[in-house]
């Protein structure tokens, strides 16, 4: 099986999709008040177990992307249903074609992948949505440093495994 | 009230990253591969929209109830340099940031789940290493922490 976009389904013009996420931001701000960011919302999952100090910090009192977490789920699964159903699926397209190891192989890349995205987006202090969309649009210095450091490692590290090894 | 409209905008905002691109596999590489202006398109449009959003807020300095806008910047660190490599790394090994990590769960992608658990043991180490992070790396104090983002 595929991944969701394929030949079938095309994705949202490039123009409306950003300036949908844009208003988004910005509504989010002015009805509730709250400022984007996603990643957080794996310290206030961890406060929900962890007695750490850290995460019995005042700032993780307000827990509003728990639901809005939840919502991120609801959102892939009536993707999925309006493209046809969903199926569970391992599908990881061109990794697929590059990397034929299996099933194992795959879910140890992607805990280790997981463990960089969740150690490094709380030590930058935000993620894509935070200071790439929000924070930028707010002109943050942070997040102008934070997203030229994650887009440049990540085309690093995807030409290194695409152009270099696979090479 | 807040519980409903986080979930209806967790929806929206998860329909949006799923239907983009933002949370497929293959655009992810082709981006960093540059093969495809999609997710720049998205980016560049979705922070103008977003910057003069903000413009016209901060004039009123209000929200829709008239509370004062609580939009304060995060802090600028070290950290923003280390975690943001670090951060790049993984994304590009999953093709997954925070957010699609949850869409593809909810597509059924089975290996979502994995980066979900590596995610919150990630963010888990780093919570319980703050202390020692924060003397070697020059982090902010605790109760700031590193930025809400």
């Amino acid at each position: 099986m595929p991944l969701l976009l394929d030949a079938d389904i095309q994705p949202i013009h490039w123009a409306i999709a950003g300036a949908a996420m844009g208003v988004f931001v910005v509504s989010l701000q002015f009805l509730a008040n709250r400022s984007f960011g996603i990643s957080t919302g794996f310290e206030t999952l961890c406060s929900l177990f962890s007695r750490q100090p850290y995460f019995q910090r005042e700032r993780l009192k307000r827990r509003w992307r728990l639901p809005f977490f939840l919502g991120l789920i609801l959102g892939g699964v009536l993707s999925a249903v309006m493209a046809g159903g969903i199926e569970t699926s391992w599908a990881l397209g061109r990794f697929d074609a590059l990397i034929d190891q299996g099933r194992g192989f795959k879910a140890v890349w992607m805990l280790i992948g997981g463990f960089l995205v969740g150690f490094g987006t709380r030590l930058a202090g935000g993620c894509t949505s935070g200071h790439g969309i929000f924070g930028l649009a707010n002109f943050e210095k942070a997040s102008l440093v934070t997203v030229l450091c994650f887009m440049a490692a990540g085309v690093a590290s995807t030409q290194l495994i695409y152009r270099v090894f696979a090479g | 009230m807040l519980f409903v409209f986080m979930i209806v905008a967790g929806t929206v905002f998860g329909l949006l990253l799923s239907r983009s691109g933002a949370a497929d596999y293959d655009y992810i590489q082709a981006m960093f591969l540059f093969e495809n202006e999609q997710l720049y398109g998205i980016l560049c449009v979705a922070v103008s929209v977003a910057a003069l959003g903000f413009w016209l807020l901060k004039k009123s300095g209000r929200t829709v109830t008239g509370e004062p806008l609580n939009c304060r910047p995060k802090p600028s660190h070290p950290g923003n340099i280390y975690g943001g490599l670090l951060f790049g790394v993984g994304w590009s090994m999953t093709g997954m940031c925070p957010g699609p990590i949850l869409v593809n769960i909810g597509e059924g992608k089975l290996y979502a789940i994995c980066a979900f658990v590596g995610a919150i043991a990630g963010a888990y180490s780093f919570g319980a290493l703050y202390p020692r992070l924060q003397r070697w790396l020059g982090l902010p104090a605790m109760e700031e922490g590193p930025g809400q983002g």
